[in-house]
């Protein structure tokens, strides 16, 4: 296992001496699970293990815009796989938008006093909570995250009101502040 | 904290990357100047890091490291990118707008007392428009056929439903309403519109023809 502050160090490297040991650490544990979640989403094996790569490779390119304070390592490269899962679906007809956008967008300012709210161990809180949440809750939130749908599409597919749905996440949401908040408290 | 947030669910669309160009970028916009907002997208995406960390792997060929190896040295590691100065004359634009800006983008005035400016994009299901009204200026009364989403960028305006400020956040589909720019600086807005908005004042109706012919 790669802990939060090691994947933070290797990202450092990169960005500071182009370090491909480095790089052949994050990849050995950060590709497979890129993989796996872009398959989660429907897509072949193939494809899957393209958008690993590729991902991984937009780590290398944008190491230096990662910054420890403002987001795990974890939730940075997840961004990056999302956007390249974006990448994939412009492919296949979607509108696309630029993905380096997301990227930007996903770092706050500079002057946002509110950091660091997602570094370090907040994967630890994050999993407890999803440990927490009701099963109803946690199907509707894997569907969001892992097959990429709207809360609308997500409605249709389960054949529930829309209200039912947007409750469901906001309940998920709340609890996911709670646990966040909890971790600022001293 | 805006007085008018975008809905969460809302929010979890964006973080999941599942919203369609226009909507993602009203939803961007808003994020980029309403700190709560951001706070959630934020948190959002730790959520799908760690639903990512924790799903397992996939087998993955070996092969694939030593390919990927190979094409580092194609590949620069780039400098760190320097801080967002917004153009002369789009000083309200937000980071996310930026790279929808093109040269030439000009305010056009609009039948109806406004401005606007078409923005464009690869999503064809939305037309994308920043709209600019003097202060006291008011949009013709209109209802909205299809979904509309707002983001203000600068000054504010009135309706019927309150006040909405810069960082505010709406979404139609609505009732009738007939904004009204607030005294100050120029109300600047994102308008991401689903089909084109149906007008219905004495004079909107009279525009319809052109708003089907994409004037609006």
């Amino acid at each position: 296992m790669l802990s939060a502050d090691e994947a933070a160090d290797l990202i450092e490297a990169i960005a500071s001496r182009q370090d491909r040991a480095a790089f052949a650490a994050l990849f050995r544990h950060y590709a497979p699970r890129v993989k796996a979640f872009i398959m989660r989403g429907g897509a072949d094996a193939e494809a899957a293990q393209e958008i690993a790569q590729e991902a991984l490779i937009m780590v290398w390119r944008k190491a230096a815009s990662f910054d420890r304070s403002r987001a795990s390592a974890g939730t940075w490269i997840y961004t990056i796989a999302r956007n390249k899962r974006i990448d994939l679906l412009r492919r296949t007809g979607r509108p696309p938008i630029d993905t380096e956008d997301w990227l930007t967008t996903f770092h706050p300012e500079p002057d946002d006093p509110d950091k660091s709210v997602l570094a370090g161990q907040t994967y630890t809180r994050v999993q407890e909570l999803l440990g927490g949440l009701s099963t109803d809750q946690l199907i509707v939130i894997r569907m969001a995250f892992f097959e990429d749908k709207t809360h609308t599409a997500i409605a249709e597919e389960l054949k529930l009101p829309l209200g039912t749905v947007k409750s469901r996440i906001r309940l998920a949401l709340g609890r996911l502040r709670d646990a966040l908040e909890k971790e600022n408290e001293p | 904290m805006s007085r008018h947030p975008a809905p969460e669910e809302l929010l979890l669309d964006y973080a999941s990357g599942a919203l369609a160009e226009g909507p993602a970028l009203a939803v961007a916009l808003h994020v980029a100047l309403d700190p709560a907002a951001r706070r959630l997208v934020e948190r959002l995406g730790a959520l799908g890091g760690a639903l990512m960390e924790t799903e397992g792997d996939a087998a993955l060929d070996p092969a694939v490291l030593e390919r990927t190896l190979a094409r580092l040295g194609d590949v620069p590691v780039e400098p760190r990118p320097a801080p967002y100065v917004p153009r002369p004359g789009f000083e309200w634009a937000p980071p996310p707008l930026a790279r929808y800006l093109r040269p030439n983008l000009r305010w056009r005035r609009v039948l109806g007392g406004f401005e606007e400016m078409r923005l464009s994009t690869h999503d064809a299901a939305h037309q994308i428009s920043l709209l600019r009204l003097m202060p006291g200026r008011g949009l013709p009364v209109h209802r909205h056929a299809g979904t509309e989403h707002t983001v203000v960028l600068q000054g504010g305006y009135t309706d019927s439903t309150g006040n909405f400020g810069v960082g505010d956040f709406t979404m139609g589909p609505d009732s009738e309403h007939e904004p009204i720019a607030d005294p100050g600086d120029p109300c600047i807005a994102l308008i991401v519109l689903e089909k084109p908005i149906v007008l219905t004042g004495p004079i909107g109706r009279w525009m319809n023809p052109l708003v089907g012919r994409g004037w609006l």
